[in-house]
């Protein structure tokens, strides 16, 4: 009788120091194997795959070993008639990688290269009547495009240009009995959409209404004996899921509800010491994704060696600064 | 990227398999530039479709390639009879079933089959319905499939009662699992709510548009019964399971609050009012109106704290002179009129404040955290809980849902076992133990409210109680002695500034590092804060904005070894003469 926790065992020889040089070469590499098949399998979401790379490289210091002209360029080349910017040439825009081109514009203190109001009327156009967001023309639903909607239009200090009182009250009937959020109306909480959610909701200055204690419950619940975290009951621990969950826990404020000294070494025994690079679990293949997320876990959880990193964001907090944005956390 | 075991090898396998991936990229290239040439082109055949669907197999993700089978498809429908058209999208529709099949957690494929499904001229819902039911045979959880099946139930019109059967059925065959009590918990509202919202008996449709703002979100007595019956079925089989303890939580739930002011204070030497609300609101722009001896008067909201936007306590100042002669009498009305209410406040000759509210005990705040006034049902749920604790004395969900029916059933009555049970609980799951340390805390708090509230007093003491966090701040608007001495406070949050009327804190021997909350208190005099971590003068910057503050301990904080710090707080704090450091 009985249900057995679903969780991985950390080996003794798993690492415990941070290898941030190894990190750091692993991502100025990765771009640089243009042919690999891996490589172009994922073309499909190249945008955000630079995103992450270059906000690792920022939170690690070493944003200048990236090639930041040619990254520009190629954003330059991404943005379509109508105003979005696809994830490579050839592709179709998205919202998806229309915030990744803003992040990554917005790191490198250059907006203005692509044609900003084209943007914003590309973001404005894809709200539907009842405040949701589809991502892109085919009109797929998802809060995780209420996220990139009013995050893309803050950065680019035009959020005026949507109807946000209708967006809130979209993302609010997403809210669920455990305080989480899903996808759409009905959808189960997932630890990844409720970070879409918090987020916006911090952006949008309405973190209020969240019922924080009752979802800092699920979300600290979510904190498995290996010290990993999980995106919803009963799955297995992930770097991912860490940062989505934690960065969550931040923004209601409810950080210090997770045994943060255990989260720290489930983060460091994802990292690969020959390649650099984090993975999902101990033992799997690294990624930029899971780099990114295992890196800006570790500054959330107040690893001094990276930059402090904005949880709403997931950008540095000195890029923030910077433009002035400072959206909302609950205390 | 997930779940991608590292596997060693050798050079020579390395080599293979390099050589191996070198073609498979040189074919994968060859066909998606075709795709995009084609279309480029303006080509829409079924070799575009082809062509597509070699890519789609196997990268299901590359959301472009749906994108252009999409346009072949709406030209293909503009070209051909109806008939013609029907099967094209059944052969597409087949399609997405292999896709699925090899990748069923693939966002593209499945808003594809919705898109295909909503065009298809003759649409088969239950072929649909059979699809989900496969597929969540095989992964009870996949929430893709569980979204695209709510889809298909509001397309068709599947009742609700038939869908909570559905759920029964999943829940019956396998207890543990989530996604069926998340689905109940969508439905039962719908099926059974609190209050009946209208005299039609129609059988409700499935809709899941109903959110916890929109409806009520609770359930009506009856039906609560037998699920606590179901539940307790659940956790009794496998007491480890989490989804039934989540579920559980839910239903002994509260309802929401009525949305109302919960009280209007007023001051006649401060010639203020403050207003406490039911929830946070942001009074600028919620049609807040005062009218002051049936005059309507220009003022200006504030929140208590400026890093509370949205405040359930706002303040104002009245004009000059209009309520300061001790011998008049005033009345004053608040009105939300976006809630349509409002509350009414009197101002007596000889009185220097007055006051009108709801009190916490008078609203039943804390003690119904439940919506079930059964208190013999709840009797015998925690005599279950409690034998099932005897079974498994170290089970955390039984130990945390004993501490919620005993608050529910009396918070003062059991507050002893309720302590005992949180230690028990730190003990058992301590990577959660800051979770169970503000929890009591909370609990702690809202029992102090209710002995006050008894005992008919402002003065509202909780010292020694390990509390870790302040809550229901707002609660204590009318407060004027507050003692949270020999407690682990880290610091006194911006909510703090809602006790408008606090003149005495004490909160000797915690640890706080920051007085935010000490801002704008226009009664507070004496504040001891001796045996704190209070370590700059920019910490005590906040109590600069308390006029009346006279006497200041901070004996026992790392501030008292700066050097020259007397003359500095002196500059900083003027009106205070009695200073310890
Ligand atoms: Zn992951």
């Amino acid at each position: 009788m009985g249900t057995q926790v679903k969780d991985v065992i950390i080996k003794p020889d798993a690492p415990t120091t941070l290898l941030l040089d190894k990190h750091a070469d692993y991502i100025a590499a990765y771009g640089s194997k243009k042919d690999d098949y891996e490589y172009t399998l994922s073309e499909y979401l190249r945008m955000s795959g630079i995103y992450w790379g270059l906000t690792v490289m920022d939170l690690m210091g070493q944003l200048g070993r990236m090639n930041r002209d040619e990254i520009i360029e190629f954003i330059k080349s991404c943005q379509h008639e109508c105003g979005g910017i696809s994830a490579s040439i050839g592709h179709d825009p998205h919202l998806l990688y229309t915030l990744s081109a803003v992040q990554i514009l917005t790191l490198y203190d250059c907006v203005n290269v692509i044609d900003v109001d084209k943007v914003v009327e590309y973001v404005r156009a894809l709200q539907q009547e009842d405040g949701s967001f589809a991502g892109d023309k085919w009109g797929e639903i998802d809060t995780r495009f209420s996220f990139c909607a009013v995050a893309t239009l803050a950065l680019l200090g035009r959020l005026d240009a949507i109807n946000v009182d209708k967006a809130v009250e979209f993302v609010l009937s997403c809210m669920n009995f455990d305080g989480g959020f899903g996808c759409r109306p009905g959808s189960e909480s997932h630890a990844g959409q409720i970070y879409c959610c918090t987020g916006f909701l911090s952006v949008t200055g309405q973190l209020h209404q969240v019922n924080a204690d009752l979802l800092g419950w699920w979300l600290c619940e979510r904190q498995l004996p290996s010290g990993g975290l999980n995106g919803r009951p009963e799955k297995l621990p992930d770097v991912c899921y860490s940062w989505w969950v934690l960065a969550s826990l931040k923004i209601i404020g409810r950080i210090h509800w997770i045994d943060k000294m255990k989260l720290r070494m489930f983060i460091l025994a994802c990292q690969d010491e020959e390649t650099g690079g984090f993975a999902d679990r101990p033992g799997d293949m690294v990624d930029p994704f899971h780099t990114l997320f295992g890196v800006a876990g570790l500054s959330l959880l107040g690893d001094e060696q990276i930059k402090a990193v904005n949880p709403v964001f997931c950008m540095p907090e000195d890029v923030l600064q910077r433009i002035g944005l400072q959206p909302e956390l609950l205390s | 990227m997930h779940g991608r075991v590292k596997v060693k090898s050798t050079a020579q396998q390395e080599e293979e398999k390099r050589k191996e991936r070198e073609k498979k990229l040189k074919v994968y290239i060859s066909l998606r530039d075709a795709c995009f040439n084609k279309r480029k082109d303006g080509v829409f055949d079924e070799e575009a479709l082809q062509l597509t669907q070699q890519l789609l197999s196997s990268n299901p993700d590359f959301a472009t390639l749906w994108n252009y089978r999409r346009e072949i498809l709406l030209h293909l429908e503009k070209e051909r009879e109806k008939e013609e058209v029907q099967k094209v999208y059944e052969a597409e529709l087949a399609f997405l079933e292999s896709c699925l099949k090899v990748n069923p957690k693939s966002y593209g494929s499945w808003h594809h089959r919705g898109w295909v499904s909503s065009r298809l001229p003759q649409p088969d819902w239950n072929r649909e319905l059979g699809l989900c039911d496969r597929c969540l045979s095989l992964d009870d959880r996949n929430f893709h499939c569980w979204d695209y099946r709510r889809m298909v139930v509001k397309a068709s019109g599947v009742s609700v009662d038939q869908e909570l059967q559905f759920t029964d059925r999943l829940i019956g065959s396998n207890f543990s699992n989530y996604s069926s009590w998340h689905y109940r918990s969508t439905l039962l509202p719908l099926l059974h709510p609190s209050q009946p919202p209208s005299p039609c008996h129609q059988p409700p449709v499935a809709s899941p548009t109903n959110s916890p703002q929109t409806h009520s979100h609770r359930v009506c007595e009856e039906q609560l019964l037998k699920e606590y019956e179901l539940v307790q079925n659940a956790f009794f089989t496998d007491p480890n399971d989490q989804s039934a303890w989540f579920y559980y939580r839910w239903l002994l739930g509260r309802a929401e609050r009525e949305e109302m002011i919960s009280c209007v204070y007023v001051s006649r030497e401060g010639e203020r009012v403050a207003v406490a609300f039911s929830r946070p609101v942001h009074a600028p722009s919620v049609g807040l109106i005062l009218v002051l001896d049936g005059q309507p008067q220009q003022v200006e909201w504030k929140s208590s704290h400026p890093r509370l936007r949205h405040s359930p306590v706002w303040i104002c100042e009245l004009p000059p002179g209009s309520v300061s002669d001790i011998n008049n009498e005033h009345n004053l009305t608040v009105h939300w009129s976006e809630k349509h209410t409002h509350r009414d406040c009197a101002l007596y000759t000889g009185r220097t404040e007055s006051w009108c509210r709801d009190s916490a005990t008078d609203q039943e705040l804390f003690r119904s955290e439940l919506s079930v006034e059964k208190t013999s049902v709840l009797q015998s749920e925690l005599q279950s809980c409690t034998q099932l604790l005897e079974l498994e004395p170290q089970n955390k969900w039984c130990l945390l849902t004993i501490i919620l029916l005993m608050r529910a059933l009396d918070p003062l009555g059991y507050e002893r076992e309720t302590l005992a049970h949180f230690n028990t609980l730190k003990e058992v799951d301590s990577m959660r133990s800051s979770y169970y340390n503000d929890l009591c805390s909370k609990f702690m708090i809202e029992n102090t409210i209710l002995k006050m509230e008894y005992a008919e007093v402002r003065v509202f003491s909780l010292s020694d109680k390990n509390l870790t966090s302040l809550c229901h701040l707002d609660q204590l608007l009318l407060v004027t002695h507050i003692n949270l001495s020999s407690n682990r406070l880290l610091r006194l949050p911006p909510q703090f500034a809602m006790l408008q009327c606090v003149e005495v804190l004490e909160a000797e021997d915690n640890t706080i590092e920051s007085l935010e909350g000490l801002y704008h208190l226009p009664s507070l005099q004496e504040v001891s804060l001796r045996n704190n971590q209070i370590t700059k003068l920019a910490d005590l910057e906040p109590l600069a904005s308390c006029p009346k503050l006279t006497r200041l301990d901070l004996r026992g904080n790392p501030i008292t070894e700066t050097e020259n710090v007397e003359a500095e707080i002196v500059k900083l704090l003027p009106s205070v003469t009695d200073l310890l450091l």
